[in-house]
C-alpha cells in the first residue's frame, strides 16, 4: 500500500458532516453510490480515506473499514451529496466479481498509478467494462494517483487526458499523500450528478 | 454508520411488538397479519420462481404495514425509531412463521447449498492465505477464528435481520483486525484489496451451513429499506465470496489448472477415506463429499482384485485391472506432484485450525 500514513491534521475544503439518511429523493440532499475500481496498490482506499478523514474516527466501535465509507459534501448551491463509497478488490483473480459491486452505482472512479503503465492498462479495461455493463448514465472519473511521484512518472497526463475525453470521462491527477486534488475530484463528481427533477 | 445490532435488541423489538399486538387496540393489525399468513399457505412453495414471488409479496406486505402502523393510534406520536422497532418486530414475527416455506425450500436451493458446501469442504484441504493474496501481516488465526464463529452462527437465527447481523459481525471482526494492524504497524488502513480476500478465506474456513439459501433469504425477505448502504455493501461481499468459491479454478488461486485439479482430487480421496473410517458419525457437511461420484458403489467393491489369485484372473479381468492400474498411476502422479508443492509451503493447512 503506497500512501502516507502520517496524515496532516486538517483538510481544507468544503466538506460537511451532514448525515441525512432519508435523502434519496430530496433534490437538495442527494445520495449516490460510488464504486472504486483499479489495480491493487494504486491507492484506491487512500484516496477515500483522505476524502472522509474528517469523519473518520479510528476509536469508533461501529463497523470501521476502509472498504465502505460514506461522506457528505456540501456544495456552493446549498445542495448536499452523500457519497456511499464501495471499494473493490483490485487483484486480477477478483475481477470477475466487480459487476456485483458496480451494479446500480451512480458514479465510478477508475484509479491508476501514474508511475505504472500496467495500472493504466488495467484502468482502460475497467472503463470498457463499465461502458459495456454499467448503468449508461453513470458518472465516470479517471484518476491518475500518486501525482507526488512525478519524477517516476510513466503515464503522461496528456495521454490520460485524451483517453478520458474520448470516453467522455472526467480526468484528474491526485495525490492521496499530499491531499492534492482529492476534494476537487469528489466536488467535480458531485457537480456532474444528475439532479432529480422536482415533481 | 450503522453498527450491527445484537440479538438481544432484536428480541426486545420482537417481544415489544408481540406485546402490542395483544392489545385490543391492535386487533385490526393483528387481523391483517393473520390473513396475510393464511394467504401464504396456498400455492406450491417448492420452486425458485415461487420464492421470488414470495419475496415480492412479503415486501409489499411490509410496506403496507408500515403505512398502517404509522397511522395507527397505538403508535400515535411515535418517533421514527419507535416505528422502526415495530417494523423489525413485524419482520421477525412474519418471517419466523413463514420460515419453513421460504427458507431453502426449493430443490434448486437444496442442491446449490450442497454443492457449495461440498466444494468448500474440498477447498479447505489446500487453500492457504497466500493463494488469495492475503498479506502475511494480516494472518491472525485468533481473529480469523472469531470471524469464522460469527459467520457459522447464521443458522441459529430465523429472521433475516438476525442472519444479517451474523454477517455484519463477521465483517466487523475482519475490519477490527485491519484497523488494529494498520495502527500497530503504522500501515495505511486496508480497503477491499485486503478485506475481500480475508472474507473469502473466512468463508472457506467456516463453511457456513446453507450459504446459498441464507444469502437468498436475506436478499428476498430483509426489509428493502434496511438493505442499503453499508449493510448492502457487506452482504454484497459475502455474495461475491460465494461467487468466487462457485467459480474457483486454478487461475483464481494462481496455480496450474492441473495442480488445482490434483488438489481437488486428493481432497476427494482424503474425504473418501475419512468417510469410510467414520461411516456413521458424520454430520451434513463433508459426509456427502466425494461419495457423489461413485454413489451406489458398496464399500467392498472399491478395491477389487485385492484378494484374487493371479492364476484365476480371466483376460477380461486383466483388461479391467490394467485400466485400474492406469487410473491409479495417474492419480498417484498427480498426488505426489501436489504434495511436493505442499511441502514447499510452511503455512498451516486450513482445516487443521478448524479441528
Amino acid at each position: 500500500m503506497g500512501c502516507s500514513s502520517s496524515l496532516p491534521a486538517n483538510n481544507a475544503g468544503g466538506v460537511g458532516n451532514i448525515n441525512n439518511e432519508n435523502s434519496a429523493t430530496d433534490p437538495k440532499n442527494l445520495r449516490v453510490k460510488l464504486v472504486l475500481l483499479g489495480d491493487s496498490g494504486v491507492g484506491k482506499s487512500c484516496i477515500v480515506l483522505r476524502f472522509v478523514r474528517g469523519q473518520f474516527d479510528p476509536t469508533s466501535k461501529v463497523t470501521v473499514g476502509a472498504s465502505f465509507l460514506s461522506q457528505t459534501l456540501a456544495l456552493e448551491d446549498s445542495t448536499t451529496v452523500k457519497f456511499e463509497i464501495w471499494d473493490t478488490a483490485g487483484q486480477e483473480r477478483y475481477a470477475a466479481l466487480a459487476p456485483l459491486y458496480y451494479r446500480g452505482a451512480g458514479a465510478a472512479i477508475v484509479v491508476y498509478d501514474i508511475t505504472s503503465p500496467e495500472s493504466f492498462n488495467k484502468a482502460q479495461y475497467w472503463v470498457k467494462e463499465l461502458q459495456k455493463h454499467g448503468s449508461p448514465d453513470m458518472i465516470m472519473a479517471l484518476v491518475g494517483n500518486k501525482a507526488d511521484l512525478n519524477d517516476n512518472r510513466s503515464v503522461s497526463s496528456q495521454d490520460a487526458q485524451e483517453y478520458a475525453e474520448r470516453n467522455s470521462m472526467f480526468f484528474i491527477e491526485t495525490s492521496a499523500k499530499t491531499a492534492d486534488n482529492i476534494n476537487q475530484l469528489f466536488e467535480e463528481i458531485a457537480k456532474r450528478l444528475p439532479r432529480p427533477t422536482p415533481s | 454508520m450503522e453498527s450491527p445490532t445484537s440479538p438481544a435488541a432484536s428480541r426486545l423489538d420482537f417481544y415489544d411488538f408481540i406485546g402490542r399486538m395483544r392489545r385490543p387496540a391492535a386487533a385490526d393489525l393483528f387481523h391483517s397479519i393473520r390473513s396475510f399468513l393464511t394467504s401464504f399457505s396456498h400455492g406450491d412453495p417448492n420452486s425458485a420462481a415461487a420464492a421470488d414471488e414470495d419475496g415480492g409479496k412479503v415486501q409489499a406486505f411490509f410496506a403496507e404495514m408500515e403505512t398502517a402502523i404509522r397511522e395507527h393510534p397505538l403508535w400515535a406520536n411515535a418517533t421514527n425509531q419507535e416505528i422502526d422497532h415495530a417494523l423489525e418486530g413485524l419482520e421477525k414475527f412474519v418471517m419466523t412463521k413463514l420460515f419453513d416455506r421460504t427458507f431453502g425450500s426449493s430443490v434448486e436451493d437444496v442442491k446449490a447449498d450442497m454443492e457449495i458446501s461440498e466444494k468448500i469442504g474440498l477447498l479447505q484441504h489446500f487453500v492457504r492465505p497466500h493463494h488469495l493474496d492475503i498479506p502475511t501481516v494480516l494472518r491472525n488465526e485468533g481473529a480469523w477464528l472469531l470471524a469464522v464463529k460469527e459467520l457459522q452462527k447464521i443458522n441459529s437465527f430465523r429472521s433475516p435481520r438476525d442472519k444479517l447481523t451474523c454477517i455484519m459481525s463477521c465483517c466487523q471482526v475482519i475490519n477490527n483486525l485491519l484497523l488494529n494492524v494498520s495502527m500497530s504497524n503504522d500501515r495505511t488502513l486496508s480497503g477491499a484489496d485486503d478485506f475481500l480476500p480475508i472474507l473469502i478465506y473466512i468463508t472457506i474456513k467456516a463453511n457456513p451451513p446453507q450459504l446459498h439459501s441464507n444469502l437468498k433469504f436475506i436478499q428476498l425477505f430483509r426489509r428493502e429499506t434496511k438493505l442499503i448502504s453499508e449493510v448492502e455493501y457487506y452482504l454484497t461481499n459475502l455474495i461475491s465470496a460465494k461467487m468466487f468459491i462457485i467459480n474457483v479454478n486454478g487461475r483464481s488461486l494462481s496455480m496450474e489448472e492441473s495442480v488445482f485439479q490434483a488438489h481437488m482430487e486428493s481432497a476427494r480421496l482424503t474425504d473418501h477415506i475419512s468417510v469410510a473410517s467414520t461411516s456413521s458419525s458424520q454430520g451434513l457437511g463433508t459426509s456427502i463429499t466425494g461419495l457423489s461420484e461413485e454413489s451406489g458403489d458398496p464399500e467392498g467393491l472399491r478395491f477389487p482384485f485385492m484378494d484374487s489369485e493371479t492364476e484365476s484372473l480371466t483376460p477380461a479381468e486383466v483388461k479391467q485391472m490394467h485400466e485400474l492400474y492406469r487410473q491409479v498411476v495417474t492419480k498417484y502422479t498427480m498426488l505426489s506432484k501436489a504434495l511436493r508443492k505442499l511441502s514447499v509451503d510452511e503455512d498451516q493447512p486450513l482445516n487443521s485450525v478448524n479441528d
